[in-house]
This record gives C-alpha cells, structure tokens and sequence, in this order.
C-alpha cells in the first residue's frame, strides 16, 4: 500500500534499462539482412517490455521522503492480476502484434498484424468502458482503411516482395525512436496513474474508474448512455470542430468525384455507347 | 457470478442454434431449389440400417461426416499460415456479431433462480449501447477472411476472386449504413432492443415508414450476405469460382458455414429493424420488461418465424434470379443505391427534425400523415432512378469492349 504520494517519481533506472533492453531488441528484430539474432531480440524485447509491465503494473517507485531514498513496490496499481487477466492479455496482444508490424519482413503479414493491433486497441478502448470508440476504431482502420492497404500491397507486388521492402532502412535510429516513445508513454501513464491523496489501509483507486473530477463522470465513458452523451459533447462543445471536419471530407469527396469523372472522359471517350445496363 | 453463468448459457445457446440452423438451413435450400426447379430434392437419408427416411432429415449429419473424413487439402504454394487462418477469421467474425443480436424480449421475473433478481434479456450482450456498429464493425472484419483466403491461396483465380469479393463487400456497406442511418435516427438509439422498443410502442413497423431505406437495406444485406443475385464471390459456373477455389474439406466448411450465418445475421437485422423484431400485434403485448410467459414464449416465436419467412425469401430469391455482372453490381451500388439511401435519410431527418411523432408536432402530421409523405418521396426516387438508368438486361458482351 501507497504511504503518501508526495515524493513519489517513477523509478527512473529501470525504466531506463527497460527502454535500453527494449531497443536493443528491436534494433535485433528488425530485418537487416541474415536472420541472426533474431532469438536473441526477441527475448530482449520480452525482458524489456515484462520490465515496463512491471513498472507500470506494480508501480515500481522511487521514494525520496526520507534522508536515504529507497526502493519500494507500491503494489498493483491496476487491480490484482486475476482481475485484470483482460486487460493484460489486451495489452500484450497490442504490444505483441505492434512489435510483429514492426519486424515482418512481407508487407501482408505486417498488415495483418496491424490490423490485429487495431483490433487490441479497440478492445481496449471497449474494456474500459468507451464503446464508440473501440468500435469506431475497428470499422474505421481495421475495416476501412487496412483492407485498402492490403489492396494495394497484393496488387502492387504480385511477383514476390522488392529487395527495398524485405530490409529496414536506419535500424538504429527507428529503433531508438520507437524505444524512446515507449518509455515517455510508460513513464507518461504511471505518473498519470499514481493516486494522489489516499489514505492508508484503502484498497488502490483502479485509476479508470475511479477519477475525482466528478464532472468527466457524468458525461464520461461509464455513463450507459453512452453514444447519447458522446453526440451531445460533439454537437454542442466541439460543434465548429465538427463542422470543419466535415466540411474538408466533403471538398475531398468532391475533388475525387472531379478528379475520376475527367480523367474517365479523357480514357474512355466511347464508353457510353454500349449496352451499360442495371437490373 | 451470475450474470457470467447467465451469459454463458446464452452463448451455448446461441452457437448450438446457430449451428444447427446453418446445417439444417442448407437441407432447406436444396429443399426449395428441388421445389422451384421442379425436381427431386435430398429425402432419403433416414436412420441407418432401417428404412425409415424422415424425410431425409438425416441428410445434414451426413453431409457433416463427409465432410469430417473429408481430405484436408493444402496445395504446395499456399501461404500455409494465412490460408489456415482465413477461414477461421470469417467464421469468428461471423458467430461473433450474434453477441449484440437479441434472439428474444424479456424472460419474465418469476423465474425461480437463485440471485437472479433482473428479467433476464435474450441478448448475450444486452444494453451495448453501440450495438449496431458493432454489428457493421464485426461484418466488416469478415471482409479479411474473403481477401486473406484468396491472396493466401496463390492463385489467380482465387486472388483475383477475392479482391473482386472484397470489393463488393466495402462498396454495399455503404448503402447498408445509409439504410441503417434511418431507422436508427427514427428510434434515437443504436441499441437493437430500442429499435425493436419503438416499433413496438407505436406499433407501425419500420418498413411501413420507410419504404426506400428497406429498400436500401435488404439490397445491401443480399450483396453483403453474398446472396444471388449478387454471389459473385462464389459463382462456380462462369468465373471458375470465388476466393475458396483452393479450399478442401472443413475450411471449406467454415467458408460455407460462414456465408450462411451472414445470411442469418442479414435476415435478423432485416426483421429487427424494418418488421418490428418481436412484435406483433394483439400477439405479443407492447410492453417492455413486464411480460408473461405467455407473452415472452410468443416474442421469441414470433422473431425467429419472421427470420425464417426472411430466409426463405432469401432462398426463393436465389433460385429465381440471375446473377449481376460485375460492373452492374458496382453501377447499382454507387449510382442507385447510395443516392436511394441518401433521399431516404433525408426525408428521415425532417420528419424527425420536426417531431411528426411527438406532442409538439410542429408539422401538425399525425403518423399517417407522415407515412403517406414517405411512400410518396419513395414513388419519386424510384421514378426519378428508372429514368435516368432505364431498366436494360442486356448481357451480351459489349461491342466497344471487343473491338478494342
């Protein structure tokens, strides 16, 4: 249990071993060239990442109240591990199949594996509560806007993949990018989960149920009017966003419609002539 | 605890239901192409070693074995791992939609159970207040297992089958949305319950109110379903065959079982949003959580005989129709379907706008009224699509494609 938040930071050493562990691993992974160390990357990238689950999870901290900082465990900061089973294998399908995108060298597997972690972060999005968003997400990119990428991937290579497609240019540096990231966003969400003020003995807020501004609760995601109070925000907070958005979508339909209905006149001059017929 | 075992038994029920009606659905169909055909339809398998034929009921278990000792056959170049997995996705996409269909109202409160205090919802999922974009979510993962089995199988025709499959499956969601978009905009909620809730209460169905969007819908769910006369995925007799040409024994089957529970799933949505699921009336009382037995056994009848009368129309359809061309299917989903689908939702919208239904009726319509004015802009719209794109059913090859 958490004895007073007030000097606690998140621990910065293993967070950094588990960014460097992270890296490393995904520098190995990613396709070069041979196939050596791709064992080796993949347990680095699972050591570093169980690392990260463990800091996030346990809220590994860092205690400076006293005269000598010291090490702590703050306990499981998002339930116990029975608990959150969903949560967990969600977390790590998302992950997982990130990792996967990532390190394929066939441009279809990477899609698949894309699409795999929409369909996590949509599950995500569902477990804690916001259903329109998780399943936006999967009818918008996973059902939408993949299955056109893969249209273009089976047709744009039908002989087999392009030497500059089986290979990933600046390893190093996409790496260390991609590990960077990870660990701002670790580091982001544990500082973001930490309860401030709880008192000793209280079980630990489970930091997405329990939010203290009561304001984010009435209109939040719990609310089981969900898709109700979700269209009320848009169209009354966020109404000119609303209006800005649609009104591009609708000068980019407009412009495709312009763009195929000139370039047809100019290929297919007899087109019309024909028996062009409806049921 | 509960609620888990609760949901629990409503999934086995549902899969084992489910995959009932899919093998018993298929002995329909070759019952009713025997019928319209006017020849001898499956009626001879019976109980083994005897002679009793049960009219040929038996034929499903049947085909079942066969299929089971059926050779699992992998060709040499597939892509073994996405090959394997295309079927599964479309099949897992397939039962998965049924979590947020509801398959009856209400059961009544005096259910004797201990700790279940709620009338039990006949819905595995019930209150998902996105219910209905879950539902054209999931459909639209099945679109993976179409192009993932044809790209995996390495061969033309199959690849070639599967974009074209794919292709027709993005462009009818579309006017499958447009007409979702008005009923849902009728109801105000996106959950199925409350659309069925709202025809109850009023008793008017929504197809009698919206007579372009049903329309709309039930051509889209038919295109979506893969149904003649759009089943250009599968058509054996002229283009080889679709995306599952390489497939053997059961993931063929998963295919197959697939195709049909979308039938299923469009003949649901069909009865649930534009023939007022479970209602009917002076049958099924028009309440919504306090019912009788009585009530609740005919509720759960009434929807699954309106999902059969559906699927026999989809059947009957089938065997009397021909089949689109490609480039028809694709001129009748963007230049006739979507724009239906849009005059429908905007002569929604200001039926609703204006509270036609409601006290303050600023209208001053009374339902009638208001489904007059419906069936009117609908005469309109079908006038207006007949012409300017005549009625032609010329098939023959065109003469500027063979003389370039």
């Amino acid at each position: 249990m958490i004895d007073g938040g007030a000097g606690m930071i998140v621990a910065q050493w293993p967070l950094a071993l588990a960014t460097l562990l992270f890296a490393a691993g995904l520098w190995l992974l990613l396709p070069r060239g041979g196939r050596s160390g791709r064992q080796a990357g993949t347990g680095l990238v699972a050591a570093g990442l169980a690392l990260l689950t463990l800091l996030v999870h346990f809220g590994l901290t860092f205690y400076r109240n006293g005269p000598s900082p010291q090490w702590k465990f703050a306990g499981p900061l998002l339930g116990s591990w029975a608990e959150d089973v969903v949560f967990l294998a969600l977390a790590a399908l998302t992950v997982g199949s990130a990792v996967c995108t990532v390190t394929f060298r066939s441009p279809v597997y990477c899609a698949i594996w894309f699409a795999l972690t929409l369909l996590g972060v949509g599950g995500l999005f569902m477990y804690q509560g916001s259903q329109f968003l998780g399943v936006a997400t999967v009818v918008v990119y996973a059902g939408a806007i993949l299955v056109t990428f893969l249209f273009v991937l089976m047709l744009a290579q039908p002989e087999g993949h392009a030497f500059y497609d089986r290979v990933s240019w600046e390893a190093a540096l996409s790496a260390f990018a991609g590990a960077v990231m990870v660990g701002v966003l670790t580091m982001a969400l544990s500082q973001a989960m930490q309860p401030s003020q709880v008192a000793e003995g209280q079980p630990t807020p489970r930091f997405w149920l329990e939010t203290d501004q009561p304001v984010d609760r009435a209109a939040g995601v719990l609310n089981p009017e969900h898709v109700a109070s979700l269209g009320g925000r848009l169209f009354s907070t966020h109404l000119i966003a609303i209006e800005v958005a649609g009104t591009l979508l609708l000068v980019a339909l407009v412009g495709a419609v312009a763009i195929v209905s000139s370039t047809r006149r100019l290929d297919h001059p007899a087109r019309s002539v024909g028996g062009r017929a409806h049921g | 605890m509960e609620t888990v075992v609760v949901a629990l038994v409503k999934i086995a029920l549902m899969i084992g239901g489910l995959m009932t009606a899919a093998a018993y659905l298929v002995l329909l169909e070759r019952w009713i192409a025997a019928w319209t055909q006017d020849r001898v339809g499956p009626n001879r398998v019976g109980i083994p070693l005897t002679k009793f034929k049960l009219f040929g009921l038996g034929q499903p278990l049947a085909d079942g074995l066969k299929f089971i000792f059926k050779e699992e056959n992998t060709p040499a170049q597939v892509d073994r791992g996405l090959f394997t997995i295309a079927p599964i996705v479309i099949l897992t996409a397939a039962l998965a939609i049924f979590a947020a269909i509801p398959f009856g109202s209400v059961l009544p409160k005096d259910l004797g159970i201990e700790g279940v205090e709620q009338p039990i919802q006949l819905c595995v999922a019930p209150a998902f207040d996105v219910g209905i974009i879950y539902v054209f979510a999931l459909s639209s993962i099945a679109v993976y297992g179409v192009i993932l089995g044809g790209w995996a199988s390495n061969s033309k025709y199959s690849f070639l089958g599967g974009l074209r499959s794919s292709a027709q499956l993005i462009a009818y969601e579309l006017p499958l949305g447009l007409g979702l978009l008005g009923v849902v905009l009728m109801s105000g909620s996106l959950r199925l319950e409350n659309v069925i809730d709202q025809q109850a209460s009023t008793g008017v169905w929504n197809m009698f109110l919206q007579p372009i969007g049903f329309v709309t819908f039930v051509v889209a769910a038919f295109a979506e379903a893969a149904r003649l006369p759009f089943d250009l995925p599968e058509c054996e007799q002229e283009l080889v065959g679709g995306y599952h040409t390489e497939y053997a024994g059961m993931r063929l089957l998963m295919f197959l079982i697939a195709e049909f529970l979308h039938m299923v799933t469009a003949a649901f949505l069909i009865v649930i949003l534009f023939f007022g699921g479970w209602h009917f009336w002076g049958l099924t009382g028009s309440s919504k959580d306090e019912v009788t037995w009585f009530e609740a056994i005919m509720r759960v009848l009434v929807l699954q005989g309106k999902v059969l009368a559906v699927i026999v129309f989809f059947m009957l359809a089938r065997w009397s129709w021909p089949r689109f061309r490609f480039d028809q299917l694709m001129d009748l989903a963007w230049k006739v379907m979507l724009p239906l689908g849009l005059v429908n939702l905007a002569a929604v919208a200001v039926l609703v706008e204006f509270g036609w239904d409601k006290a303050e009726n600023k209208l001053g319509f009374s339902p009638v009224w208001a489904m007059a004015a419906m069936w009117g802009i609908a005469i309109v719209a079908w006038t207006i699509a007949a012409i300017f794109t005549p009625l032609q059913t010329d098939n023959r090859p065109r003469l500027e494609a063979i003389s370039e």
